[in-house]
């Protein structure tokens, strides 16, 4: 959280209303977008209780085990589950395009991937434990399960390690989109409590959302009280229908404030970097696919030290592209680093288009542009610099002195003796320059897998699940 | 110690348990908190009765799963955790014997401690292995809280560990940090009450390790697993923190010479104190407010009406208030950016960032 | 009848409302009548809502199967362990053994009515089901033993309950039947005893269990029989008829009591609230530590 962000939060606290603090919206929202609300019980490390999921606003479907302790149900209830997200999962794969890469076979991705959207990261970090305890089941041996439980396992693991790849959209929770986009009055540990949070967005605080009466928890952990005083009575009572009451009071505000938030997000204009990192998505989806139809085994327990250290590489470039991405789409963003001094914006007040150093063979066209700003600038002469309204445009600072930048232009100008239109910035036009560039060191040399040194524990044995695996207790 | 006696008044004293003891550690510079809990003030009963009952609570099922999971580690003779032990910490077979000291009665629990633990530092060899639910205790400025830790191991080595049951789970090989950073918190409350017992008995307190045994439940089955867990830095916090509970004086001295928290509880032990007059006592003693203590606190919401009250940066959470260099209040800060409010003395450099980033956000949403 | 349950279901709604509100405030006493109002308004909504046609009230738990039935099939079992044991395992034997339907909840009380029973009649019964005692003669938390079995076996020296056990592995393995509940009982057992357990899969190999245990014992057997002789023998000569069988102070019930004054050992499981990220320091104390039960049985966790 930055400066700008903090006074956000003052300027929220003092008017009584949220204050937005993105421009656009930087997360890709689906068509149809699958919401799932999971409950688990309290106490348990992933016993489902029940869910409540669906593509439409109108249809939600609640599933729910009526007795937790309940192994079987359990299962039944992770089948019926699966009955509903399988195929809207794999509802995606049938429209693919033929993606041609450099050195590689090409490629099928799909056109369009599905997104789950849960409440918060305690759900998604749910979502993940799901996945974990039924990926490894078997439909034949001691004790069978239906196959689509290890195959929603598999999905529903392939999509908690996603969502913690910066820039994900395939399974946002809400409660962190919305803090992306909004700066609410209150501590970021109240906003992980979506109705308050979407309170201060919309209507302003109110104390009612703390009230788990009036606004039950958006799971996955349930209030005390409700276990307490409702859940455990009715499940004491043996009754499935009044269990399953129960648990729709407790899901239904929920689902309802779900659908308000991505109303919300929707509101924003997309922005400009959104559609290329859903492609990435949809290149993942594909490959998760193809890894499925290929018969590859279910996700190992852990990482080898190889995968675990490229894992990491990548999602440390992918979060660095990320805030990258996010300055270079919205003005807002920007606005941080204009803070800091890593950018500055204002206005040309001065060019030499022409300009050009060396002679002979080695002249280059180095176009000279003066700007005026009121940011205080902290960079040196030399820095490579890159503008959000010329994407392709490479320049470096040439002076910056009592609100004068001068900078000159090395990339995206053509390649002739004069610079070709439109790719110097005219005088009078307001224009932002950032050291902030999206191009990253390659990734560090890692070696093979198969040549993991001793220290790292030598080269991992093949993953093979085995008996444990399938017939560890879920209890 | 009669000053702390008289802000508690005539209201029970209410005693501390591990996990108040530890989570003093967790907002040391409030003196509002430090005051109360050292008087032995019941917060939760003083929160009810202001209208700002804490927002905690267990789940009934929380807590049968919990003592369920207890029972499993603890059944046949602790059978399940001498396994662990001898595959943790290579506890000799012969090691097995077992007491369980809650089979005395309440009363003499403490003291039947005591004496088991002076003849094991003693005897050595011939001492028991597996101390189930021993009392121990702890001077917390100037009055005694008992402690009840799951289990005392002894026999690894002449040394006694602490053994702390929890029942969320460790999924391969991961748990919930949080939870462990809490388990870690609380079994250090233990070990430091144990050194003290074997000091004040004149055995080396070294004795007990610092190196707790934690067991918890592995991935999705009941199946108990142990793992060791060092709870030196815990510790540490903890005697600084106590150290500075015995050093209430200074506070107190702060204090208006009548002030009280009393509750005058009736007969039936509902506070018949009218909650204005027990609020305006409160805010005689100066709370530290943060979000933390949601979690942490049985006063939060009342600490935090007061913050908004105020309009005191602390609501946003301790980050925005450092990022705003120490201005206290939501409106100086806010003047500061507008340029309506000249800094003060060493606020020219917040300021000059608070102007800048108003300006730029104006300009963004313009 | 949809008018009936809509009225119904505002109802429950409020009165859910009112008894979490209360419970908030800690007003017990509202709680309870609201309570007791929200079970007949759901009752009422459940004969409601199954039309009356699944009108078999469900046997509340706990009901009465006959309590001869619960001693007897107790008694069984133990027999079968010939050793001290925990309502927890009793059960366990129970059910993999004598197609038993026993819940170690049943036998909590067991023991105090075996006692008023010998009070009244002494020795009117051919057995009953008493206390282990411990190296104060004082009744061992939560063991069972049966009356006709030698004293010694019902002394528990600090080795005992080690002993105990081994025991009734060995027990449980030489009774292993080929109910599939019989082999999860001796896995389990078979896990805890040093090369009890080949692996983690597979049945459990009794001989194997029995070679194990007994080579454990033979470590333990010596002192803890004499440790048991010695405690047989106090007992012999300290105690009457009734507190060598029973005990000999009043039974404690040293968790309730002892828990509100000086509780520490929190429940384990974590606590919940809105904003709760560690632990705060709550439940540990009264309200935490009154819940709080000591062996508390399982039951039906498959």
């Amino acid at each position: 959280m930055s400066l700008l962000t903090s006074l956000a939060r003052l300027r929220a606290l003092d008017e009584g209303i949220a204050q937005p603090i993105a421009t656009v919206r930087h997360v890709h929202l689906s068509a149809r977008p699958m919401v799932f609300i999971p409950l688990k019980l309290s106490g348990e490390a992933a016993a489902p209780l029940a869910a409540v999921l669906g593509t439409e606003r109108d249809r939600p479907h609640l599933l729910v085990v009526t007795q937790p302790r309940n192994r079987d149900l359990r299962f039944a209830w992770a089948a019926e589950l699966a009955g509903l997200l399988l195929p809207y999962i794999e509802g995606f794969l049938a429209a693919t395009e033929t993606v041609e890469r450099r050195n590689a076979d090409p490629y099928e991705r799909a056109l369009d991937a599905p997104q789950l959207v849960l409440p918060n990261p305690a759900g998604v970090a749910f979502t993940r434990l799901l996945g974990r305890s039924t990926r490894f089941r078997r439909a034949d041996g001691p004790y069978p399960v239906p196959a689509s439980v290890p195959l929603l396992g598999r999905w529903l693991t392939y999509f908690g390690e996603r969502a913690a790849f910066p820039g994900s959209s395939l399974m946002p929770a809400v409660t962190e989109e919305l803090g992306r986009h909004w700066a609410s009055g209150q501590s970021g540990l109240e906003d992980a409590n979506l109705a308050a949070q979407l309170g201060w967005i919309t209507e302003g605080p109110s104390d009612d959302a703390e009230d788990p009466l009036i606004w039950p928890p958006a799971g996955p952990a349930t209030d005390p009280g409700f276990d307490a005083e409702v859940l455990a009575p009715a499940i004491e009572s043996g009754s499935a229908e009044r269990v399953t009451e129960a648990l729709r009071t407790q899901l239904e505000p929920t689902w309802r404030l779900m659908w308000r938030a991505i109303d919300l997000l929707a509101g924003l204009p997309e922005g400009a970097s959104v559609a290329q990192r859903w492609e990435h998505d949809r290149g993942s989806f594909s490959g998760m696919a193809a890894q499925l139809a290929e018969g590859a085994p279910p996700q190992a327990r852990r990482d080898g030290a190889v995968a675990a250290a490229s894992r990491l590489a990548r999602l440390e470039r992918a979060q660095a592209a990320y805030e990258v991405q996010r300055a270079y789409d919205d003005p807002l963003v920007m606005a941080e680093h204009r803070l800091t001094g890593e950018a500055f914006a204002g206005e040309v007040v001065e060019t030499d288009p022409e300009h050009a150093e060396g002679e002979g063979r080695s002249r280059k066209l180095r176009p000279l542009v003066v700007i005026k700003t009121d940011d205080p600038v902290r960079l040196a002469p030399g820095t490579a610099l890159g503008t959000p309204q010329r994407r392709a445009q490479g320049a470096q600072l040439v002076s910056a002195r009592d609100g004068l930048v001068t900078l000159k232009i090395t990339k995206g100008m053509g390649r002739g003796r004069t610079p070709a239109p439109g790719s110097v910035p005219e005088v009078g036009e307001r224009v932002c320059y950032t050291s902030l560039t999206d191009d990253f060191q390659g990734s560090a040399a890692l070696p093979e897998a198969e040549a993991t040194p001793w220290t790292h524990g030598g080269p991992p044995r093949e993953y093979e699940p085995g008996d444990e695996d399938a017939r560890e207790e879920w209890s | 110690m009669n000053r702390l006696d008289a802000l508690r008044g005539t209201t029970p004293q209410k005693p501390h348990d591990a996990r108040a003891i530890a989570a003093l550690a967790a907002n040391p510079g409030c003196a509002r908190r430090a005051l109360l809990d050292g008087a032995g003030i019941d917060k939760d009963a003083a929160a009810r009765h202001l209208g700002f009952p804490a927002p905690f609570g267990q789940s009934p099922f929380a807590i049968t799963r919990g003592n369920v999971f207890e029972a499993l580690v603890k059944a046949d003779g602790c059978a399940e955790l001498l396994r662990m032990l001898r595959e943790l910490l290579g506890l000799p077979i012969a090691e097995v014997a077992y007491h369980d000291v809650e089979n005395v009665g309440a009363h003499l629990r403490h003291a039947h401690t005591r004496a088991l633990f002076d003849r094991a530092a003693r005897d050595g060899g011939d001492a028991g292995t597996v101390y189930d639910h021993p009392l121990l205790s702890l001077d917390i400025a100037g009055h005694t809280a008992y402690l009840e830790p799951d289990v005392v191991a002894f026999q690894l080595g002449g040394r006694f560990h602490i053994v702390e049951i929890k029942s969320f789970a460790v999924i391969d090989g991961q748990a919930d940090p949080s939870a462990v950073a809490a388990a870690a918190r609380q079994a250090a409350v233990y070990v430091l009450a144990l050194r003290r017992m074997l000091r004040e008995l004149g055995h080396d307190p070294l004795r007990v390790a610092h190196d707790v045994v934690l067991v918890c439940p592995e991935n999705f089955a009941n199946r108990p697993v142990a793992s060791p867990l060092d709870v030196r830095r815990q510790l540490g916090v903890l005697e600084r923190q106590l150290s500075r509970m015995t050093g209430l004086d200074r506070l107190l001295d702060g204090l208006p010479a009548d002030l009280t928290f009393d509750l005058l509880p009736d007969e039936d032990g509902l506070p018949t104190r009218p909650a204005a007059e027990l609020a305006d006592a409160l805010r005689g003693a100066t709370a530290r407010y943060a979000p933390d203590c949601l979690s942490a606190c049985d006063l939060c919401f009342f600490c935090r009406d007061e913050a908004r009250q105020e309009g005191a940066t602390d609501l946003l959470g301790r980050h925005v208030r450092d990022e705003l260099g120490g201005v206290a209040s939501v409106g100086e800060a806010l003047g500061l950016a507008d340029g309506a409010r000249d800094p003060a003395e060493g606020q020219e450099e917040i300021a000059r960032l608070l102007r800048n980033a108003e300006r730029l956000r104006r300009e963004c949403l313009a | 009848m949809s008018d009936r349950l809509d009225q119904l279901e505002a109802r429950i709604d409020e009165l859910r409302a009112g008894v979490r509100r209360a419970m908030r405030v800690k007003d017990t006493a509202t709680a309870r009548a609201l309570r007791a109002e929200l079970r007949a308004a759901e009752r009422s909504w459940d004969t409601l809502v199954t039309g009356g046609l699944d009108g078999s009230p469900r046997v509340p738990d706990g009901a009465p199967q006959g309590l001869v039935t619960v001693r007897e099939q107790a008694h069984q079992a133990l027999t079968l362990l010939g050793a001290p044991a925990q309502p927890r395992l009793i059960a366990a034997v129970g059910e993999a053994f004598l197609g038993g339907t026993l819940r170690g909840s049943q036998l909590t009380s067991l023991r105090r009515d075996e006692e008023r029973s010998f009070a009244s009649s002494p020795y009117g019964r051919p057995y009953y089901l008493c206390a282990a005692l411990t190296d104060r003669l004082a009744p061992a938390r939560g063991l069972l033993t049966v009356s006709t079995w030698p004293l010694e076996r019902r002394m528990v020296g600090p080795l005992s309950p080690r002993v105990d056990f081994l025991t009734c592995a060995i027990a449980v393995a030489r009774h292993l039947s080929p109910d599939p509940r019989a082999a999860r009982l001796l896995a389990r057992m078979a896990r805890n005893i040093p090369g009890g357990a080949a692996g983690d899969l597979g049945p459990p190999d009794p001989d194997r269990v029995i070679e194990a245990a007994a080579n454990e014992l033979a470590v333990h057997a010596e002192r803890d029989t004499r440790d048991r002789a010695d405690l047989a023998e106090r007992a012999t000569s300290q105690l009457d008829d009734r507190a060598r069988l029973f005990g000999g102070t009043t039974l404690i019930t040293v968790a309730g009591a002892a828990a509100t004054a000086a509780n520490g050992g929190a429940p384990t499981g974590p606590p919940a609230g809105p904003y709760v990220l560690g632990a705060p320091d709550k439940g540990a104390g009264a309200t935490a530590a009154r819940t709080k039960t000591r062996n508390t049985p399982t039951r039906g966790r498959r």
